[in-house]
């Protein structure tokens, strides 16, 4: 099949019309595929906010292995139980379930999130000290 | 005067309070759930932070949500908008703690009028004229004790009610008896609280309310009255300013006696006195409502007032800078709820709007929270736009209305539209003649002279 781009302005059309995120087309050994993120990212005020992932966001193609520690709630992120601390984790460490991973601070409360999974620490997504929303991307794991 | 102002709300009243913060300067910052990441308030604010999932009582009504997105965004103050936390003193006494500014009366006041049966008694004691009614009822016969004391057709009220939820008219004592417990239970069930008192019953009454605004230094003022009697199960539907049914004489002896009883209580930012206005043209005070209400604009059209404006300098410790004597209202202004909702049967109707197209020209403002293609979620109230004029008269006013729904285009959901046009199209609407039953009469006659559908 050679790309004609009609067929896919077509394509696009449908997909916008649609509620779907991806179409797929296949014919012999030719396949087009059209696919976009769910939610439109949204802009916020520069510096505002650490992150401007949104949790109910479809990752994208290159994001998608792995699975993510999000925040519970909107605070600030701490790493470590206090500024002499360790961090409780770092990049490489393995994780169990219900090893606390960072602090969520809100209210003058520290809130500590712990994991739900066994694995590993493959990125901290936020930097310390920082503000992070509801549904933020704190920590992204390779689950075992 | 503080420089960052959180809007702890959504939808067109968020946006209401953004727009007025930006007139005067002051930054915003919106707070918004999961499924309001694309919403007009969250689009327009400076700035927006996500602060929960859907469900309400995680994100709009979760107080520590709110108060750490006030600090990790830096925000002074606080304006609650109505409904959500806006009449919640623990809510507006957390913010006084961690040194944000409510925007809002003391949560002394709120506590004073908050509960009907001690706001009646407190109304009573400042010399407003109160509807009769009963103290908490403790069982059965001795509601029946009181309801007779009170006399036949009562109002079985509940304590913790409101938005005319929890109520029951009864003609007898036999009627009396029989819902009682039910009545008890459903009340322990919606509002956590059984406790329920009487009123006595108006049959046809006219919903009239006062709008207030009082400043830090002990200043009360009366933006005069609004006519709310439009209403569908106690939810208002129109409203306008001022009321035909109120000789001006009516209108300056209520709003000195306001005045007064007010200035005697001592009441901070916009607030709300309910009346109802019977037959033989008594008003009587029903409640209190202490924040800004969603019919706020038409007191603003016909004052020439912000109101929003106003709190704002209020809770930043100005004098109220309005005329000494009262002010009269300008021309007529009548507003529209614009609800997302089936016109006939009144179910919701969230979904995407394909198409938007809000009404313009002279004397027409919009105040609204969507936008074409934006969607409507099914988890909050279904009023999306609110449609108002302002004319010289109350006859140009509803022909405005008139011309100005007939431009509205909302697509892809329903709307009460059409309802509003059979509303401004009745002679008895026209004629000023309604009462609170206005709606669920128009509704009957509308089945008696619909065609059948075969």
């Amino acid at each position: 099949m050679k790309l004609d781009l009609d067929q896919l302005r077509d394509l696009i059309r449908l997909l916008d019309e649609s509620n779907l995120t991806e179409i797929e087309v296949e014919h012999d050994d030719d396949r087009i595929r059209v696919r976009r993120d769910p939610v439109a990212s949204q802009s916020v005020a520069p510096g505002a906010v650490a992150s401007s992932t949104h949790p109910s966001g479809a990752p994208a193609a290159e994001e998608d292995e792995g699975s993510y520690v999000t925040s519970p709630f909107v605070g600030t992120f701490y790493r470590a139980s206090s500024p002499e601390s360790d961090a409780f984790v770092e990049v490489g460490d393995s994780i169990a379930p219900g090893q606390v991973l960072c602090i969520v601070e809100a209210m003058k409360l520290m809130n500590e999130i712990e994991s739900e999974v066994a694995g590993t620490i493959v990125d901290v997504l936020v930097e310390n000290g920082k503000p992070v929303e509801y549904g933020d991307r704190l920590f992204r794991i390779e689950t075992t | 005067m503080f420089e960052k102002v959180l809007i702890a709300n959504r939808g067109e009243i968020a946006l209401r309070v953004i727009r007025t913060c930006r007139e005067l300067g002051l930054r915003t910052v919106a707070v918004h759930s999961e499924i309001d990441t694309d919403a007009l308030h969250t689009r327009l604010a400076d700035e927006a932070i996500c602060i929960g999932p859907a469900d309400p009582t995680r994100s709009y009504l979760h107080i520590p949500a709110i108060i750490a997105a006030a600090e990790i965004t830096g925000a002074d103050a606080v304006h609650p908008g109505y409904g959500f936390l806006s009449e919640n003193p623990e809510f507006a006494e957390t913010c006084a703690q961690c040194s944000l500014e409510f925007i809002g009366p003391l949560p002394e006041q709120m506590r004073r009028w908050g509960d009907k049966v001690s706001a009646r008694a407190l109304a009573k004691s400042l010399g407003l004229p109160t509807i009769e009614g009963t103290e908490l009822v403790e069982d059965v016969d001795d509601a029946v004790k009181k309801a007779e004391a009170l006399g036949f057709p009562v109002l079985l009220k509940a304590s913790g009610g409101g938005g005319g939820r929890g109520m029951h008219v009864l003609e007898s004592k036999e009627e009396l008896r029989a819902i009682f417990e039910t009545a008890r239970s459903e009340s322990r069930a919606a509002f956590g609280n059984d406790a329920l008192y009487f009123e006595k019953f108006i049959e046809r009454p006219r919903h009239i309310e006062f709008q207030i605004l009082g400043d830090k230094h002990g200043n009360i003022h009366v933006l005069g009255e609004r006519e709310c009697s439009i209403q569908r199960r106690h939810q208002k539907i129109l409203e306008e300013a001022p009321s035909v049914a109120l000789s001006d004489e009516m209108r300056n002896d209520m709003s000195a006696t306001i005045q007064r009883a007010i200035g005697e209580a001592g009441y901070i930012s916009a607030g709300t006195l309910e009346f109802l206005l019977d037959d033989r043209g008594e008003l009587t005070f029903l409640e209190m409502n202490p924040r800004i209400q969603v019919e706020h604009p038409v007191t603003e059209l016909v004052m020439g007032v912000d109101l929003i404006a106003e709190q704002i300098r209020v809770a930043d410790g100005q004098p109220l800078e309005l005329p000494e004597r009262p002010l009269s209202a300008r021309g007529h202004a009548i507003e529209c709820r614009i609800n997302a909702e089936d016109p006939d049967t009144f179910a919701p109707s969230p979904g995407t709007i394909t198409e938007l197209h809000m009404a313009g020209g002279t004397g027409v403002r919009v105040d609204s929270g969507v936008y074409g293609g934006g969607r409507v979620p099914p988890n909050y109230d279904p009023l999306i736009a609110k449609l108002i004029v302002h004319a010289p008269t109350r006859a140009q006013a509803i022909a405005k209305m008139q011309r100005a729904l007939s431009e509205t285009l909302i697509g892809g959901i329903r709307t009460n539209i059409p309802l509003h046009q059979r509303i401004l199209a009745h002679p008895a609407f026209a004629e000023g003649r309604f009462s609170t039953r206005f709606l669920d009469e128009l509704q009957a006659e509308r089945l008696l002279t619909a065609p059948v559908r075969h």
